[in-house]
């Protein structure tokens, strides 16, 4: 109903357009201009920058000149908007669109330039993760074996080791026997599991462990159990949740036991972020016990991301708010650990003296650089001394650094070359984190000043877990897997596409990424031409691929005529559809806006699409085409509809398909690129193959990777930067690495002068 | 918040309860006055059973002698009202120290599990709400009642594991709720936010000339986020000093350091600490229910400092005939009733917030035990003595009942405070309605 009125509201606005220009000729109407001049001005300022006391807020935003001219026509001025008409606020919102309001404006106004920015959550959240870190010597690490350690014994407390073993995944079902010959005693033995989790993605992880016997469960720490069911009570279900941050590793330990119980059985299981309820699979395991990461739970608000990538600008009252809560967090845990975080014993004699000294050290890596004598005294010793004890003290010293701008703001150098601003830049680029030991002692030897230096640096960097995971976040924004969250589809039109179908498509997806960017070339081409896609046995059956896997995920290589890349990987292609039907104006939009690189304006009117409202015969392109056909409409959809098309021969949840609705598909459609040039596309493959060879698809998947690594607008890096790191791109064979490494690079040397040169370099 | 396990949420709570709705979230500490009189409720338990006859006044109605148990309690005579004759008649699994402790304020079956005990069969945890949380669910449940935890759990050497003799309290099926024995971990629990608050005040004046020396350092453009930092700074300095004003009734108070939770030796005064707490709370108004326990069912606190180098739950075996056990357990019982008197002195002797009389005008305590008789584990005649007041019971007396089932008593009590809940715990009894002690 309400999308009626809108339209007609339009409709009606395109009227009083209409004759507003046919008395224009007859008396001169009033310029946008001039009517802010005289009616908004007073209360929005002269450039819409707000007016103390009046309306505050700026007039930025990106609503389209229409919907801006319907607001101000119904609102405008606030005293009497009936003094605005039509014709007068659409001449308005033209004006002020353009001078001010729209990014573009903006952009003109205020030239791009490396702007003071504070922590993102996620490198805020990484950061004390890894702050804390620094002062733990045991730097065990995963290796290539999967499972976990499973320790087995004779009795119920785990004194009479029968034998060990590494298990794949637990979920044994021992019956009234026992677990192996070795293991003697029905009556009573014990088992414990050890290792590490490998948590894939940050979120909230349920653990859920079925047995009818006692348990207990450790995650991330010895401290104390996540679940405790030592005693065992009727309930055979146990289930609790907790934090972790994607891209690393957890300690993990079970500890069961059977005493008179009639039987044993035992199955571990989770429901990871974006996943389904399974067994924990050996691919999340491992036998090698890492240490436990401190993880913040303290919620933030969200990060400004209006401009397409999460970045720290603007400071908020829930902000400072958080960010205080955050540090009392960490001083609480801090400082009631502060022996061991010290290394120091309680009765040691120099426990005071080694607790300033590991208090100096944790103020120097929250700050990512030395203390100057003066600091020291202000941030450690002064603080140490007015405490009423050493704990209290400590809790002092970790409030003021974590609450200071030092802690939370990424450059506040005055000289942008300084060494440690260097290394940060380094390490908040590709680890969304500090820097570790060895790029602040590269800074403190004066080794990150030239290209190569930093180079070398950021290359040594890709190792690190911590890249992957950043890349991973890039990768999830890039194809909007950031914020999919619901690919349910009807279930009588797509049986069988369960919510374990879901979670193994995010994972085959993820595993498909992290191939293709890790293994090999590293060649972005891959990403969208690759005919190989990652299943399990439930992903075989379902999307009827030939595989001799059982359970785990394998690679295979489909008919490279139907499979092209993340363009036809089904878990976009359910994303990007409706529950009952494929949807090719989203399949369109993020083909348009993320794969080919161009931009697209809100829709002027939103349109619901509504099955019901076509003939039952029609295919999905023609009622998409009926729904669009409006000149308004096809002013974005003559390109969003084209790329849409070619990937009809998807269904909802796509699997390849010939016919819809009974008919045979037409997948063949004409694209106009930005050029006005034609192009004909058959199919997926042909869109993939036209965007690895088009430059402003590049482009945008260059500048979309800038963005995401170094959270700064690229354009601020100078105009020709874009072009630089395109060729170099093309140079490298498409090497994603290659390219993370010298957007990196090029960052961190960045002097730090505004560039305001315009127009390409010659 | 991450959904928690709920067993564990509750045992968490403390602490993240506390650090949770930080700043601006705290609650007003001051008290109004109050518009009808509160009402709470102690729970104090102690372990394997009592010497019946150095217990049970011998006479019955209002004229009744203490005898050598109950004795430090003299002061208090008028105040009290002895159970004779309450019984657990809850079966099932479990041994009788088992089902004397989980069943004790639950007055509902263990469910089956994997605990073995000395006899019958094994079991797991209690498979109801016990009456001090049923209480605090109706006290939470509205607006004039409902207290920042609405019940806390103190625990005197309690031993650092959790089965079916160390719990009592139970927020549901299955979900026992750990006492903390710990004073300063309850000290945390209840001031932890204030003693935040107070390190931040500490530094804040730091934190905003950090601000200003580097405002002065970077360009222009970017100074703008800076003086918003600063503004926001400022405040909350503001904020902090103004819920300064709202001054909590009671300061929180000075714990002596360095007393160990575990050590046995500690117990006595662990207990005072605890006690201590408790009444601080209270006169705070942080809660209205409390449970204290000493130890655990079939405990073994060997107390030193009466002498007794036996520990507690060995003596309680030991057969009628044997002079030397009965005078000790007399003896270590005593001990309990000297902690309560202490307990009700404190309470007697506070002012009622915001009202006249006493706190324990207002405040009804209950002393219990999980078995009748520590050498026979019988579950008959389990000793429940009241002292206190406002729940309209007469006190003052000794009453012999006749082989009552305890939930009645727990009828009794949520009646008392307005809950008039039909039946609690095992239906079948309860079906001769709350006991009448008016």
């Amino acid at each position: 109903m309400s999308q009626m009125r809108v339209v007609l509201t339009l409709f009606l606005a395109g009227l009083l357009m209409a004759t507003g220009q046919v008395q224009a000729a007859g008396r001169k109407a009033p310029s946008g201009a001039d009517i802010f001049r005289k009616q908004c001005a007073s209360c929005h300022g002269k450039s819409g920058q707000g007016v103390h006391g009046k309306y505050d807020e700026a007039l930025h935003g990106d609503w389209s000149i229409e919907k801006l001219a319907r607001v101000i026509d119904k609102t405008m001025p606030e005293d009497k908007p009936e003094t605005l008409d039509a014709e007068g606020s659409m001449a308005v919102a033209r004006y002020i669109y353009d001078a001010f309001y729209s990014r573009e404006a903006r952009d003109r106004m205020n030239p791009a330039r490396v702007e003071l920015v504070h922590l993102t959550n996620r490198q805020y959240e990484n950061t004390v993760a890894d702050l804390l870190k620094v002062f733990s010597s045991d730097n065990s690490k995963i290796g290539k074996e999967r499972g976990l350690a499973a320790s087995y014994y004779n009795s119920r407390n785990q004194s009479k080791k029968a034998f060990s073993r590494v298990d794949s995944q637990v979920d044994f079902n021992f019956g009234t026997g026992t677990p192996d010959e070795r293991v003697t005693s029905t009556n009573e033995f014990a088992i414990n599991w050890s290792g590490s989790l490998i948590a894939e993605e940050t979120g909230t992880y349920e653990f859920i462990v079925k047995t009818p016997n006692g348990m207990r469960l450790w995650v991330n720490g010895r401290d104390e159990p996540l679940i405790d069911a030592w005693v065992a009570s009727s309930a055979t279900e146990h289930r609790a949740s907790v934090k972790l941050i994607g891209g690393r590793e957890y300690p993990l330990s079970l500890d069961m036991f059977k005493f008179k119980d009639k039987t044993t059985s035992i199955s571990l299981q989770w429901i990871p972020p974006h996943g389904a309820q399974q067994v924990i699979p050996k691919r999340n395991l491992s036998p090698v016990t890492v240490r436990s990461t401190f993880v913040l739970t303290t919620p933030f608000p969200p990060d400004d991301s209006s401009v397409g990538y999460e970045r720290g600008v603007g400071v908020s009252k829930s902000w400072d708010e958080a960010t205080t809560q955050a540090a009392i967090e960490v001083a609480n845990h801090v400082s009631s650990r502060v022996d061991r975080y010290a290394r120091v014993k309680t009765n040691d004699a120099e426990r005071e003296a080694k607790i300033e000294s590991f208090c100096v050290e944790f103020v120097e890596a929250a700050f990512r650089r030395p203390l100057t004598d003066e600091q020291k005294r202000t941030y450690v010793s002064y603080q140490l001394k007015s405490a009423k004890d050493i704990e209290t003290g400590v809790k002092r010293v970790v409030l003021l650094a974590l609450k200071s701008p030092w802690f939370l703001y990424l450059g506040l150098e005055e000289d942008k070359t300084d060494a440690y601003a260097v290394a940060s830049r380094l390490s908040y680029g590709l680890w969304d984190s500090l820097p570790d030991k060895d790029l602040l002692k590269q800074a403190a030897e004066g080794k990150l000043v030239t290209q190569e230096q930093v180079a070398a640096q950021a290359k040594r960097m890709l190792g690190d877990a911590r890249t992957k995971s950043k890349v991973q976040d890039f990768l999830h924004h890039w194809l909007q897997m950031d914020h999919v969250e619901d690919l349910s589809k009807d279930s009588k039109l797509y049986p069988g596409f369960t919510p374990e179908i879901i979670a193994d498509l995010r994972t085959s997806l993820n595993l498909f990424l992290e191939d293709a960017i890790w293994n090999g070339k590293s060649d972005y081409r891959d990403l969208l031409l690759s005919d190989s896609l990652f299943v399990n046995d439930r992903l075989a059956k379902f999307y009827g691929v030939k595989t001799d896997t059982q359970e785990d995920f394998v690679k295979v290589k489909l008919d490279p005529k139907q499979r092209s890349g993340v363009v036809t990987h089904p878990y976009l292609l359910a994303a990007f559809s409706y529950q009952k039907s494929t949807s090719p104006i989203h399949r369109g939009v993020f083909l348009t806006r993320k794969i080919v690189g161009r931009t697209l304006k809100p829709p002027p009117v939103a349109v619901a699409f509504q099955d019901a409202n076509f003939s039952p015969h029609l295919s999905m392109r023609e009622k998409v085409a009926e729904l669009t056909k409006d000149q308004s409409c096809q002013t974005c959809h003559s390109v969003i509809n084209p790329l849409g098309f070619s990937l009809e021969l998807y269904d909802a949840v796509g699997r390849f398909r010939t016919t819809d609705n009974g008919k045979a598909v037409d997948a063949k459609t004409e694209y106009i690129t930005d050029d006005g040039e034609t192009v004909h596309l058959a199919g997926a493959r042909d869109v993939a193959e036209f965007a690895v060879n088009n430059d402003l698809a590049q482009n945008g998947f260059i500048e979309q990777l800038f963005h995401q690594i170094v959270k700064q607008p690229v354009m601020a890096y100078g105009p020709e930067v874009m072009d630089r790191l395109r060729q170099s791109f093309i140079d490298s064979g498409y090497n994603v690495q290659k390219l993370l490494v010298e957007i990196t690079t090029l960052s961190a040397t960045h002097s730090g002068k505004k560039v305001t040169s315009n127009g390409k370099k010659t | 918040m991450n959904q928690m396990h709920r067993r564990e949420f509750v045992k968490r709570v403390g602490l993240s309860a506390a650090a949770l709705p930080f700043l601006m979230g705290l609650p007003s500490l001051g008290l109004a006055a109050p518009a009808r009189p509160r009402q709470r409720l102690i729970i104090m338990f102690s372990p394997n059973g009592t010497i019946p006859g150095a217990y049970w006044p011998d006479e019955t109605g209002s004229d009744f002698k203490l005898k050598e148990i109950m004795s430090p309690l003299e002061g208090f005579k008028d105040k009290m009202l002895v159970l004779n004759g309450v019984c657990n008649k809850v079966r099932g699994d479990g041994d009788n120290h088992m089902r004397g402790m989980s069943c004790l304020l639950t007055g509902i079956e263990l469910f089956p599990g994997n605990v073995m005990g000395g006899g019958g069969a094994p079991a797991g945890w209690a498979s109801g709400i016990s009456i001090d949380q049923e209480i605090k669910n109706y006290f939470q449940s509205k607006e004039e009642t409902k207290t920042r935890f609405g019940s806390l759990e103190f625990g005197v050497g309690v031993t650092d594991r959790a089965d079916p003799w160390t719990r009592m309290s139970y927020a549901g099926p299955n979900q026992p709720v750990a006492p903390i024995s710990d004073p300063y971990q309850m000290y945390h629990k209840l001031y932890g936010q204030l003693k935040d608050k107070e390190s931040l005040q500490s530094v804040l004046d730091d934190v905003q000339s950090d601000l200003k020396k580097i405002r002065k350092m970077i360009s222009a453009e970017d100074r703008q986020m800076l003086e918003q930092h600063e503004t926001l700074v400022r405040q909350m300095e503001k904020d902090l000093k103004e819920g300064e004003k709202k001054k909590l009734v009671a300061p929180a108070p000075t714990l002596d350091t360095g007393v160990s939770a575990s050590q046995n030796d500690e117990v006595p005064h662990l207990s005072r600490m605890q006690v201590d707490l408790l009444i601080n709370s209270f006169v705070n108004d942080m809660a209205r229910v409390a449970t204290l326990q000493y130890t655990k069912s079939v405990g073994q606190a060997r107390m030193n400092w009466l002498d007794i180098k036996d520990g507690h739950h060995g003596l309680s075996h030991e057969p009628d005939n044997n002079e030397d056990a009965k005078k000790k357990l007399t003896k270590i019982n005593q001990w309990f009733a000297g902690e309560l008197n202490y307990l009700l002195t404190r309470l007697a002797e506070t002012p009622e917030p915001g009202s006249t009389g006493s706190m324990l005008d207002n405040t009804m305590v209950i002393w219990t035990n999980e078995l009748g008789k520590g050498n026979s584990h019988t579950l008959d005649n389990i000793p429940f003595v009241m002292a206190g007041g406002g729940f309209g019971f007469q006190m003052g007396r000794s009453l012999k009942l006749d082989k009552v089932p305890h939930n009645r008593l727990h009828l009794a009590l949520a009646h008392a405070v307005g809950h008039r809940i039909e039946t609690f715990g095992k239906k079948e009894l309860c079906s001769a309605g709350p006991l009448d002690l008016s």
